[in-house]
C-alpha cells in the first residue's frame, strides 16, 4: 500500500513536470530570437590529437584520436574515409596508405557548435636499413691533400697521433695502396658517421712482405675508436673531398687516448701471414652509444722510439705492409 | 639522521619567520637583529645546508591526516599508481576512488595537496638559489647543483601530471600574481628541467643516496629525454654513465625494499619510523591499519601480469589481505612486517612507518637503457640492450629475452612487473604512447569512465579561484 501511494506520488510529479515542460516549449516557440537570451559564455572549442598505432602487423593503419575539446558535451567524428563515430575519444582503422581529413564537431547543450579538422597522411612505417658509413678515399688512391703532394694517405692524416703513410702501387694497380714501413709511425685515421648500437663489418685488404727475421717483425693494427672518447668539446666535421681534410686537430689527439681500452670498440692485429699476396681480413664491431667513430690503422712491431719518423711511442716493423682498400658496411638482417 | 633533525629545528624557525615576513615586511623595518628572519638568516654554507635539507623535508611531506598539511610524496601513489591499471581503493568509495574511475574533480583535495606541496618544494629550492651568494667558493657549485636537482625533480613530476603549469624560478611573494597564475607550455618547463639537471650532473658527486647526486641527476635527465622522445643517444650515454658508477642489483629482490640505502638505490626519500620524519602511506595501503579502509590495493589486471611474468618478484609484490581474503595488498613498503615473507616492521606504530620511498633505482636505469637503445622504435636486438634486459630477468629468477629481440610491449611489461607499485606505471604508459589504449580498455572493464583528457590532472580549483579565473583549466574538467 505504502509503495502504491509512493508510486502515484511520483506519477503526479512526473505528469506535472512533463506538462510544465510542454508549456515552456510552446512559449519558447513564440520568443523572438535574440530577445532576452543570454550569449553562450562558454562556447565549445573542438580540438584533438592523434597517434598512429605502433607494433607488429597492420597496427599502423589504426589511429587513436584523443579528444581535447573544451565546454562541449556531444561529439561527432568524421574520419574522412567514410567512417564516423560519436564517442568522446575515437579509434579508426584506415584501409591503407593515403591522406584523409579528420573533422571533429563538438557541440554543447545550447546547440553551439565548433569544428576542428586535421589532415592526416597514413604511411606504413618502414624500419629503415642502417646506412653504410661513408669513408673518403677508402681505396687509398693517390689524391690531392689540403697541403703537400698527392698521397694515398689523402683524407687519412692525423698528425697528433702519427706520421702519414706513403703511396705505392700494388695488387694490379698503380698509385693505389698505402704503406706502413721503414720503422716509421705510419698511420691512417678518419672519422665517420655511424648509427648508434648498429653492427658493422670492416674489410681490409693488405699484403705483408716476407719476414726478414729481425727483431722487429711487422704487424698491422686496426682500431675503431668511439666518438665518446673524442676530446671534450670536439665536434666532428665530415668532409667529402680529400683536399678539404685538415691534417691535425681531430677528436683523438694522443696515443694514450687511442690506447685507452674504454675508447676502443674494436682492436685487431694482423701478423705476417708469410704470404705476400693481398689478403682480405674481415672484422665486426658494434657502434654502441656513438653516432661518430674513427678508424685508426697503424703499423706496429717496430722499436718504441728511435724509428724513422716522429716520436709517438710506436713504429712500424721491419717488413713493409701495404693496404689496398678498406670498406665498412652496415649489417642489416 | 639526527643531524638532519637538528637542522629541521632551525628550518622550522626559519619557516615561521618567512611566513611572518611575507605579511609583516613593512612593520619590521628596520630588520630586527636579535632574532632569525628570512632576510638576515643566510650568512654561510651551514645556513644553506639547512635550507638544502629543508627541500627534502618538503618532498617527504607531513605525516598527518589533516587536510591542511602538505603530504607531498606521501600522496603521490593516488595520482600515479591508482590512476593506472595497477591499483585501486579497496572500497571503491570516496575522493580517493575518483582516480580509479577517472572521475577526478578539480576540487579533489589530493590533487590540490600534491600541487601545493611540490610548488612548496620548488619554493624551498628557489630559496637556496636566491641566497647562493653567501656560499663559499668551494661549495657554491655543489649547493646550486643540489637545489637545481630538487627543483627539476619537482617540476618533472608537476609537468607530467598537470601539463602546462606556472613556472616559478625565483622566490616570489603573494603579490606576484603574474608568474603564479601564468601557465607556460610544457616545452618551456622541460627547458628549465634539462638545464637544471645538466647543472646538477656537472657539480654533484655520488656521496649520498638520500639527497641529490650526480647519478640521480643523470638518471632523471635520461628519463626526461625519454619522456620527451628526444636525445635517445644522450639518454643512452647517461644511463651508461650511471651503469659505470658502482650501483648493482640487489641479488634478492626483497632487499631492494627492506634493506634501506642498498647498492641498488640511486635516490630515495628517507623516512624514520616512530618520529616526525615518518610516513603513513604504508599504513594507508593496508586494511584498517591507517585512516582509510585500504587504498592502493592491487587490481586483478596487475596480478595476472605479475603471476605470468614476475618470477620471484611476485611474492614480494602482492599478498592476500588476511582480513579479507578476496583482496590483495602491496608487499613493497609494508610497515608492520610479514613473518611468512621474512619482513620486519619498520616502526612500532605502523602509521608512523620508516620505509624509505625509492625514487630512482638501478633496475629502472637498466630498463631505461633498453628504452634509449630502442630509440622510439618497436623493438631492438642490440646486444647492449639484451644484456641490460637480461640482468633484470636473471635477478627475478628468469632467463633473458627468449628470441633475441626485445619488443616495446615486452619492455613495457617488464617495467610493469619490476617496478610495480613504485609510481612508475602511469608515466610509463604515457611515455610509451600506450596510455589511451591500455587505460580505456582497463576502464571499460572496471566500470570507469576514462577519456583521453584524463591523462592530465585538473589544475586545482582552489588555484583557479585564487587567480580570479586567470589560470585556465585542462580540457575535460
Amino acid at each position: 500500500m505504502k509503495n502504491q501511494i509512493k508510486n502515484s506520488f511520483w506519477a503526479v510529479i512526473a505528469i506535472a513536470t512533463i506538462s510544465m515542460f510542454n508549456s515552456c516549449e510552446d512559449l519558447e516557440q513564440y520568443e523572438p530570437l535574440g530577445e532576452n537570451s543570454i550569449a553562450d559564455a562558454t562556447p565549445p572549442s573542438a580540438n584533438f590529437t592523434y597517434s598512429q598505432g605502433a607494433g607488429a602487423g597492420d597496427i599502423w593503419k589504426t589511429y587513436t584520436f584523443a579528444n581535447g575539446s573544451t565546454s562541449a558535451t556531444t561529439y561527432s567524428w568524421d574520419f574522412g574515409d567514410g567512417n564516423s563515430s560519436t564517442e568522446v575519444d575515437a579509434i579508426n582503422t584506415y584501409p591503407g596508405e593515403g591522406t584523409w581529413t579528420v573533422t571533429l564537431t563538438a557541440s554543447d547543450a545550447l546547440g553551439v557548435v565548433s569544428t576542428f579538422s586535421e589532415t592526416i597522411t597514413v604511411i606504413e612505417p618502414e624500419e629503415p636499413d642502417v646506412p653504410d658509413p661513408v669513408l673518403v678515399n677508402a681505396d687509398f688512391n693517390k689524391l690531392p691533400k689540403s697541403s703537400g703532394s698527392d698521397c694515398a694517405c689523402a683524407a687519412w692524416i692525423n698528425k697528433s697521433i702519427g706520421d702519414q703513410g706513403e703511396s705505392s702501387s700494388g695488387n694490379g694497380g698503380s698509385d693505389n695502396v698505402i704503406k706502413f714501413d721503414n720503422n716509421e709511425p705510419d698511420h691512417a685515421y678518419q672519422e665517420f658517421v655511424v648509427t648508434p648500437n648498429a653492427d658493422y663489418t670492416v674489410t681490409i685488404v693488405t699484403s705483408f712482405k716476407d719476414p726478414l727475421g729481425g727483431s722487429f717483425p711487422s704487424m698491422l693494427e686496426l682500431r675503431i675508436l668511439a666518438g665518446a672518447g673524442y676530446d671534450s668539446g670536439y665536434t666532428p666535421t665530415y668532409y667529402t673531398d680529400t683536399v678539404d681534410f685538415p691534417q691535425d686537430d681531430y677528436g683523438y689527439s694522443s696515443i694514450a687516448q687511442v690506447e685507452d681500452p674504454a675508447n676502443n670498440l674494436l682492436v685487431e692485429v694482423q701478423s705476417n701471414p708469410v704470404d705476400d699476396s693481398y689478403i682480405s681480413y674481415t672484422y665486426t664491431f658494434n657502434s654502441g652509444a656513438n653516432d661518430s667513430v674513427a678508424l685508426f690503422i697503424r703499423g706496429i712491431g717496430g722499436p718504441a722510439t728511435g724509428g724513422g719518423g716522429g716520436d709517438f711511442g710506436y713504429n712500424s716493423g721491419d717488413e713493409e705492409i701495404r693496404a689496398d682498400y678498406v670498406t665498412i658496411t652496415a649489417i642489416n638482417d | 639522521m639526527k643531524n638532519i633533525i637538528n637542522k629541521l629545528k632551525i628550518i622550522m624557525v626559519l619557516g615561521f619567520m618567512l611566513t611572518a615576513l611575507t605579511s609583516c615586511e613593512d612593520y619590521l623595518s628596520p630588520a630586527p637583529t636579535s632574532v632569525l628572519n628570512g632576510v638576515t638568516f643566510f650568512e654561510n654554507d651551514e645556513d644553506l645546508e639547512a635550507a638544502l635539507v629543508n627541500m627534502y623535508d618538503g618532498i617527504q611531506g607531513v605525516n598527518s591526516t589533516s587536510t591542511n598539511d602538505n603530504h607531498a610524496l606521501q600522496y603521490e601513489f593516488y595520482l600515479t599508481e591508482m590512476r593506472s591499471d595497477n591499483t585501486r581503493t579497496k572500497s571503491n568509495e570516496g575522493e580517493a576512488a575518483q582516480f580509479e574511475f577517472y572521475t577526478i574533480e578539480a576540487t579533489n583535495g589530493i590533487v590540490t595537496d600534491y600541487y601545493i606541496s611540490f610548488y612548496n618544494v620548488i619554493f624551498r629550492a628557489n630559496t637556496v638559489l636566491a641566497n647562493i651568494d653567501v656560499a663559499s667558493d668551494e661549495n657554491r657549485a655543489k649547493i646550486e647543483g643540489e637545489a637545481k636537482f630538487v627543483r627539476a625533480y619537482a617540476y618533472f613530476n608537476l609537468v607530467r601530471l598537470y601539463g602546462d603549469i606556472p613556472l616559478i624560478t625565483s622566490v616570489i611573494g603573494a603579490g606576484d600574481t603574474g608568474a603564479q597564475y601564468t601557465r607556460v607550455a610544457t616545452s618551456e618547463v622541460y627547458d628549465l628541467i634539462e638545464s637544471d639537471l645538466l647543472t646538477a650532473a656537472g657539480s654533484l658527486d655520488n656521496s649520498s643516496k638520500s639527497r641529490g647526486s650526480k647519478a640521480a641527476a643523470q638518471a632523471l635527465l635520461a628519463k626526461v629525454y625519454l619522456t620527451q622522445g628526444v636525445n635517445y643517444l644522450e639518454a643512452q650515454i647517461l644511463c651508461e654513465d650511471v651503469m659505470g658508477s658502482g650501483f648493482t642489483l640487489e641479488p634478492n629482490f626483497k632487499d631492494v625494499f627492506f634493506n634501506e640505502l642498498n647498492d641498488e638505490i640511486i635516490f630515495s626519500i628517507g623516512y624514520v619510523g616512530d618520529s616526525d620524519d615518518s610516513q603513513n602511506f604504508s599504513a594507508e595501503w593496508l586494511n584498517a591499519v591507517g585512516r582509510t579502509s585500504g587504498v592502493n590495493y592491487t587490481t586483478a589486471d596487475v596480478r595476472l601480469v605479475l603471476d605470468e611474468l614476475g618470477g620471484n618478484r611476485t611474492p614480494y609484490s602482492y599478498r592476500v589481505d588476511i582480513e579479507q581474503p578476496t583482496q590483495f595488498q602491496v608487499v613493497k613498503y609494508i610497515p608492520d612486517g610479514d613473518e611468512s615473507l621474512g619482513i620486519s616492521a619498520t616502526s612500532t606504530d605502523p602509521t608512523k612507518a620508516g620505509n624509505d620511498w625509492i625514487v630512482l633505482r638501478y633496475a629502472d636505469v637498466l630498463l631505461m637503457h633498453v628504452e634509449a637503445i630502442m630509440a622510439g622504435g618497436n623493438d631492438t636486438s642490440s646486444s647492449a640492450a639484451l644484456n641490460s634486459f637480461e640482468l633484470i630477468r636473471l635477478r627475478a629468477g628468469l632467463t633473458g629475452d627468449d628470441d633475441g629481440t626485445i619488443t616495446k610491449q615486452e619492455l613495457l611489461d617488464e617495467r610493469r612487473v619490476e617496478l610495480a607499485f613504485e609510481n612508475h606505471r602511469f608515466f610509463d604508459l604515457v611515455r610509451f604512447g600506450e596510455a589511451q589504449n591500455v587505460l580505456s580498455t582497463f576502464s571499460t572493464a572496471t566500470g570507469g569512465s576514462f577519456t583521453a583528457t584524463d591523462l592530465l590532472l585538473p589544475i586545482p580549483q582552489r588555484e583557479i579561484n585564487l587567480s580570479n579565473g586567470v589560470l585556465g583549466q585542462n580540457p575535460g574538467y
